[in-house]
């Protein structure tokens, strides 16, 4: 027997007339999971959300929740609940009425109802706004509210669309760690879209990068940072310096020329490149140093780059500064170094360097 | 000019009082001369004699008059319903259009209000008169109905074409309010296990109440007045109050009783008003 997941999406389409909006996805989740949905604005991202809540019907693959077939089923018979960009909470009852309806309509007996309702109140800190109607609240009230409203129902799924979006940076990042600690403690799947990958890198266990309607990459935070499987999640998490190479070898080990001539070791290499064909090397402007020209050793180490450069820019940001690299060739890289020690002898413009990295941080990618 | 640059306050007064005086003189003046002329005598060939009576407030409630009275509140109020049944779907409709679709919907329902209404209630008798209306002669020739059906002169006739006249401000209203409401609230409430048919009783209803509330004064008031309709698709036979007020200015010269039943008229409008607010804020309108 095959394995039960959470949510299971099949090769899953959704077309808007001619445009493609989610193109052949396949997804599993697992029960419990914190999974994120991170992509551009128009990535197909809220529309796989919409299609799991039932807002949306697929127009090929199937969706599974709890090894169900979804099929053509209407929101109100799916075991999911959403919590909205906007919160959509209704503006005509109180926030007790706003908890309350969903379980209302479920025909949940009224004792059951109010027991649960204060119970969801206090989850969220905000026993004393019952009677309160949703205008009378600060935007990250009203945020809880539509978490308690939508978690109140014990949904197998909680699906979550940008629900922190409309926050100020601090209250956001304070909602971040209250949601993924309530995340942990109902244990319910949140399938949670955003475009914010630092907000998805801290809190999913899972990430499903997304962009024009195809899933690019599915892997843990530290999977998707360290090892992005193309250019395309190398360039939209983090920040990421692309060289152009040509590929040298690809066995025993990984070898490519720069532009300048300079060859140097790779730690990867994207699937379905051949020797001669044209490449990025990825690296991380973090995972690079820069050294004195002097300061190579005689021996270099064999895993490791060296690569001659110029600085042509520097930009202070308080924990570190960030040095442009004119490369042999007139790529520019970006090195990151921090700023360790108060009056460390800084690098100067149009000094000369040696820019060096591991090359088990270098990935080769398909232009 | 300096000074008034600093005190916003004397700005704002400065640009009400256009408004305000335009109001005094040509909207609370003549009221006050209902007002007064209703407890005056009439005089001999119209207009009035200074001389002080409650004679015409108590004829307002001789049963002569009072019937017509009530008669009138019962057609206003069934064509505000019907009004309402007809309007608050099409104002669906119409706010679930695509939005290019929209403003081409909303002109059509205007489209009527370019030609006079007189011309077109008397458009409405050459369709519903008893003998030679095109709905009878039609009928009576294809021999569906061998007699004619009774669609002129009575309650019904005046109805339907207080009815036809006031749709337009009855839908525009509700398609303003509906036209507003976030989509979302009712994904939110399909979501929280609601049918769709729950989902607007509970979200779409209750949010587009202020629209029916202003649809419905809209349509109830003019109706209660109505003169034109009644005496045209009326035929004369089935009048309303609006009628008899008319008739005390330009037929029987008696101002004071026209104003009389001006007044005590629009004091019922206030109370049925007042009423209607008071029952629909029990809903709750945010």
């Amino acid at each position: 027997m095959t394995k039960t997941y959470a949510v299971e999406l099949q090769d899953v389409v959704k077309q808007f007339g001619d445009v493609v909006a989610v193109n052949h996805v396949s997804l599993q989740i697992q029960d419990g999971e914190f999974f994120s949905l991170l992509g551009p604005s128009g990535c197909g991202k809220t529309t796989t959300l919409r299609m799991i809540a039932g807002f949306e019907m697929p127009t090929g693959g199937a969706i599974y929740i709890h090894g169900e077939r979804q099929g053509y089923r209407p929101p109100n018979k799916r075991p999911v609940n959403t919590v909205f960009q906007n919160y959509a909470l209704f503006p005509h009852m109180t926030v007790a009425e706003n908890i309350a309806f969903g379980m209302e309509m479920q025909k949940i007996p009224k004792d059951e109802i109010n027991r649960r309702v204060s119970e969801a109140l206090d989850m969220v800190r905000l026993s004393n706004m019952a009677s309160r109607k949703p205008k009378q609240l600060s935007g990250g009230q009203q945020q809880r509210i539509a978490l308690a409203r939508a978690l109140v129902n014990r949904p197998k799924v909680l699906l979550l669309d940008e629900p922190l979006g409309a926050l100020d940076l601090k209250l956001r990042k304070a909602m971040q760690i209250e949601l993924k600690a309530l995340q942990e403690e109902v244990g319910i799947t949140f399938i949670y879209v955003t475009h914010d990958q630092e907000e998805a890198l801290t809190m999913s266990d899972r990430i499903a990068v997304m962009n024009n309607g195809i899933v690019h990459q599915v892997g843990d935070p530290e999977t998707i940072y360290e090892h992005p499987a193309d250019r395309f999640v190398a360039d939209f998490i983090g920040e990421t310096n692309f060289i152009p190479v040509k590929i040298i070898s690809l066995a025993p080990e990984i070898v490519v020329a720069l532009g300048s001539g300079e060859q140097v070791v790779a730690g990867w290499a994207e699937e379905g490149l051949a020797v001669g064909d044209r490449a990025v090397l990825s690296i991380r402007p973090e995972k690079m140093d820069m050294l004195e020209l002097n300061e190579v050793p005689k021996t270099p180490a064999h895993n490791t780059a060296y690569v001659k450069g110029k600085v042509t820019h520097l930009v202070y940001v308080g924990t570190d500064t960030r040095h442009t690299v004119t490369l042999g060739d007139g790529t520019e890289v970006v090195v990151r170094l921090q700023n360790m020690y108060i009056g460390e002898e800084p690098w100067e413009l149009g000094e000369a360097t040696i820019v060096t990295w591991n090359a088990a941080h270098a990935r080769v990618l398909k232009e | 000019m300096e000074r008034l640059r600093r005190h916003p306050e004397l700005q704002a007064w400065l640009i009400l009082a256009i408004p305000v005086i335009f109001l005094l003189i040509f909207f609370m003046a003549p009221l006050l001369i209902v007002f007064v002329y209703s407890f005056l005598e009439r005089g001999k060939y119209g207009g009035v004699e200074w001389v002080f009576t409650l004679d015409n407030i108590r004829r307002v409630f001789d049963p002569l008059y009072f019937k017509t009275f009530l008669r009138s509140f019962y057609i206003a109020i069934i064509t505000t319903i019907v009004t309402l049944a007809l309007g608050y779907p099409l104002a669906y409709f119409i706010a679930k259009s695509p939005p290019s679709r929209r403003n081409a919907l909303v002109f059509a329902l205007m489209i009527p209000f370019w030609t006079n209404f007189l011309i077109r209630t008397y458009a409405w008798l050459t369709l519903l008169r008893t003998h030679t209306g095109l709905i009878n002669v039609t009928l009576m020739n294809w021999g569906i109905i061998s007699k004619p059906l009774p669609l002129y002169g009575n309650d019904f006739a005046i109805i339907l074409g207080l009815v036809y006249g006031w749709l337009p401000v009855m839908v525009l209203p509700i398609y303003a309010a509906l036209e507003r409401l976030d989509e979302s609230l009712l994904e939110a409430a399909r979501d929280l296990y609601a049918s769709s048919g729950k989902a607007f009783w509970r979200v779409t209803w209750p949010l587009s109440i202020p629209g029916v509330v202003a649809g419905s004064m809209l349509v109830f008031i003019p109706s209660l007045g109505a003169f034109v309709t009644p005496a045209i698709l009326g035929g004369g036979k089935s009048l309303m109050i609006g009628n008899i007020i008319s008739n005390q200015f330009l037929g029987a010269h008696d101002w004071p009783f026209g104003s009389a039943l001006s007044m005590v008229m629009m004091i019922a409008m206030l109370i049925a008003t007042l009423i209607y607010f008071r029952w629909t804020k029990k809903s709750e309108l945010v």
